[in-house]
């Protein structure tokens, strides 16, 4: 799991009129990716400059399947760590759609939603300021293996052959 | 019954270790109350208007001796008050509708100490409140039902499995409650579910189940829908991933009466199906492994391997001459009529011993009674004791030679009321006593129904009455589902009762499941037993020779009963405002 130090962070949330000419490193809302794509010739589009995409938790991802391998990040919102809908965009985009870019969670991340962050397929956070990071690392380890398959281990524990311990995360 | 892996039991331990580390985190300011509330929640942990309340996962309903001991002691060593103006209180547990079991007088800053000691017996709370899957329940006779199609208790092994800890669902937009039946009988009340399944076989002797979604009691009471009338055994875990996946992506999330998935089913009709039956066939379709979750034959038998008859059952024929007791011990006759039932097995039967008798609250039991209760299952039960879904506890694997020495122990013990069905055997939540979401208090109002009608050879006359008692409209009382319900609700301050006539749970007894019409404006809570008795009077009336008392209901419908509780009416007799509005 990358934890995002916001002062160091490449990435940038874009300027409302910043979508028609994506540069590298801004993050686009879904209106402005779709205007950029529909400005930019195929064979023109800017394919070396890295762009993501912020969605809202309401969006439905399987919209975005032909385009995903443009993206080298897909910010996921959680507006409030208890509204649990990001966990499913997640799950949907690397186990059906097979995003292989970075998926941050962003908005109100907290320590003890690690876990679940990591086991639908997120693999970058950026905590809540006031999160300690300790705390969020030691979460990672309290589970030496689940009953359910997830993103990351599709098999369920069941047809798991090897023993639960052996999957201890790092 | 399940006995842990060492997988389950290490992860049981993890999970402990994990609410420690929130709790310390929280005392030492760097969790806040507000945040830690959803954790505790998740781990059964409330805050409750007194102290708070833990409630303990009792998965579909079966315990050990052992277990049982150990929640003994708990209540015993833990659920107990030193100090200020409520010492002396606590040491008793609460067995709830869900099957589960709650402490009213446990500290938070125990908390952790009682998980670890849950775990070494393993127990725990998880997912026994918060907007998650809850712990999963079912018939108290599963295994051991004449009735039984397929024992469910394989199946709902695997469902708690996959249920527990599962990372996509842990915030849906409200709690999730799934019941599971492998009977011709309904005694899981399925259709009153987020989801019911109901286990059955195809023609081909295929095992399946038949999937009801979006039932629901709460403000707004919905009965479920069917979703499958077959989804194979293999293909469960697949089929409520997509139900509840859908669920998680679109159910309301910006009103919380709003939220469960009744409302999800009702607004969207079919389009709720078409896109649960889109997205199972899209996990199997296109997910990486998503036949990875199809459950395996060997997993099957693995788990099943759990559930078989104990080694000490031996099939027997003839040896059960309870005449022989009868006439020396009249009340021995009742109570084998009322509290024992039939067995699977030839030579067995199950014994409910009651929680409902008089000075203590309904599904109520104190340290010492859990014990004696655990005896009972040690001596005449193969170490197997069952929660029943309506506040009991049950003895699964009693011989029938030694059911009178059951009865005397029973009732030695307190347990031998023989009144299970009847209107004393109610349902009712701890109300307003002990909850601080109730609107009105339900333990005394079960105290003065239970006093009125104590008479044996009266309760015994009317026959069965399902009688269910919730202290406020989130409905852990399951008044929409009783023949007779009873609702708290509060009107500047005071507390008033409204009562419902003709609902069912959807027993054979009293019909598909429905929720109860309302007869009235409120009541007051001393006007409460003259009304129920003016209804039994009603329907003693009006009754044909052995009908029942919500069979009569349905016939004559709510005006005669209406008009019977009106007459008794003291407190609202004129027409107040304040009761006319109560009436929702």
């Amino acid at each position: 799991m990358k934890f995002i130090d916001p002062q160091h962070d490449r990435w940038q949330v874009a300027a409302a009129d910043d979508g028609a000419q994506p540069a590298a490193h801004l993050l686009l809302t879904p209106a402005q990716w779709q205007a950029a794509r529909a400005q930019a010739e195929p064979a023109a589009a800017p394919a070396a400059a890295p762009i993501g995409l912020l969605l809202p938790n309401d969006f439905d991802v399987e919209t975005l399947a032909a385009d995903l391998p443009r993206f080298a990040l897909i910010a996921l919102q959680f507006p409030k760590w208890t509204d649990g809908r990001a966990y499913s965009q997640a799950r949907l985009l690397r186990s059906r759609l097979r995003f292989a870019g970075e998926l941050r969670a962003t908005g109100e991340v907290l320590v003890d939603m690690l876990p679940l962050l990591q086991r639908t397929g997120f693999d970058a956070v950026q905590l809540r300021p006031d999160q300690s990071l300790d705390s969020a690392q030691r979460a990672l380890r309290f589970f030496a293996g689940h009953y359910q398959g997830d993103a990351v281990e599709p098999r369920p524990h069941f047809r798991r052959a090897a023993p639960a311990a052996a999957r201890l995360p790092s | 019954m399940y006995r842990y892996t060492p997988f389950d039991r290490q992860f049981v331990r993890e999970r402990a270790r994990q609410f420690r580390d929130q709790l310390e985190r929280n005392a030492r300011g760097e969790l806040s109350d507000d945040e830690l509330r959803p954790l505790r929640l998740q781990n059964g942990w409330y805050v409750q208007r007194h102290a708070p309340m833990l409630r303990i996962a009792v998965p579909y309903g079966e315990l050990s001796s052992r277990q049982l001991r150990m929640l003994a002691r708990i209540a015993r060593e833990y659920d107990r008050v030193d100090q200020g103006p409520h010492a002396g209180r606590g040491g008793v547990g609460h067995f709830t509708t869900r099957q589960n079991l709650q402490f009213n007088w446990i500290e938070l800053a125990r908390a952790a100490d009682v998980m670890d000691l849950l775990a070494e017996v393993d127990m725990h709370g998880i997912q026994t409140s918060g907007n998650c899957i809850r712990n999963i329940t079912s018939d108290a006779l599963a295994g051991i039902a004449p009735d039984e199609i397929v024992d469910p208790r394989p199946y709902a092994e695997l469902l708690r499995q996959w249920s527990t800890l599962h990372p996509e669902f842990a915030f849906l937009p409200r709690k999730f409650k799934i019941a599971i039946t492998g009977a011709r009988e309904d005694r899981a009340a399925i259709a009153w579910h987020d989801i019911g399944l109901r286990l059955l076989k195809d023609d081909a002797g295929e095992v399946g189940f038949e999937v009801l979604v979006g039932g629901g009691m709460g403000r707004t009471p919905v009965i479920a829908s069917r979703a499958s009338a077959f989804v194979p055994w293999r293909q469960i875990l697949v089929y409520l991933e997509a139900i509840v996946r859908v669920y998680n992506r679109y159910g309301r999330r910006d009103n919380a009466y709003k939220a469960r998935l009744k409302i999800l089913v009702r607004a969207e009709g079919p389009r709720f199906f078409d896109a649960v039956n889109a997205e199972f066939d899209q996990i199997l379709a296109r997910d990486v492994d998503g036949d990875a979750q199809l459950i395996t034959e060997a997993e099957l038998e693995r788990v099943a391997a759990h559930f078989t008859d104990p080694s000490g059952v031996r099939p027997a024929r003839g040896g059960f001459e309870p005449a022989r007791h009868l006439g020396a011990q009249p009340g021995f006759a009742r109570w084998l009529e009322r509290n024992v039932h039939g067995h699977r097995v030839s030579g067995y039967r199950a014994v409910t011993l009651s929680l409902k008798r008089a000075a203590q609250a309904p599904g109520d039991a104190s340290a010492e009674q859990m014990e004696a209760a655990a005896t009972l299952a040690d001596r005449y039960s193969l170490g197997e004791i069952r929660v029943t879904h309506d506040q009991n506890l049950l003895l699964p694997w009693v011989r029938e030679a030694d059911l009178y020495a059951v009865w005397q122990a029973a009732r030695a013990a307190g347990f031998a009321t023989p009144n299970i069905g009847l209107l004393t055997d109610l349902i009712a939540c701890p109300g307003g006593d002990y909850c601080a979401l109730a609107n009105a208090r339900s333990i005394p109002v079960a105290a003065a129904i239970a006093e009125r009608f104590a008479d044996l050879d009266e309760l015994h006359d009317l026959g069965d009455i399902d009688l269910h008692l919730s202290g406020c409209i989130n409905s852990c009382g399951h008044h929409h589902s009783g023949h007779i319900g009873i609702l708290g609700v509060d009107k500047d301050g005071q507390e008033w009762y409204q009562l419902t006539l003709g609902g069912s749970d959807g027993s054979a007894l009293a019909g598909a499941a429905t929720p109860g019409k309302v007869i009235g404006p409120a009541f007051a809570a001393d006007e409460v037993p003259d009304v129920i008795e003016a209804l039994i009077d009603t329907y003693r009336r009006a009754r044909s020779p052995g009908e029942l008392f919500v069979d009569t209901a349905r016939r004559l419908g709510v005006a005669p009963f209406r008009a019977a509780a009106d007459a008794v009416r003291q407190t609202t007799a004129r027409p107040l405002a304040v009761a006319e509005e109560a009436e929702a």
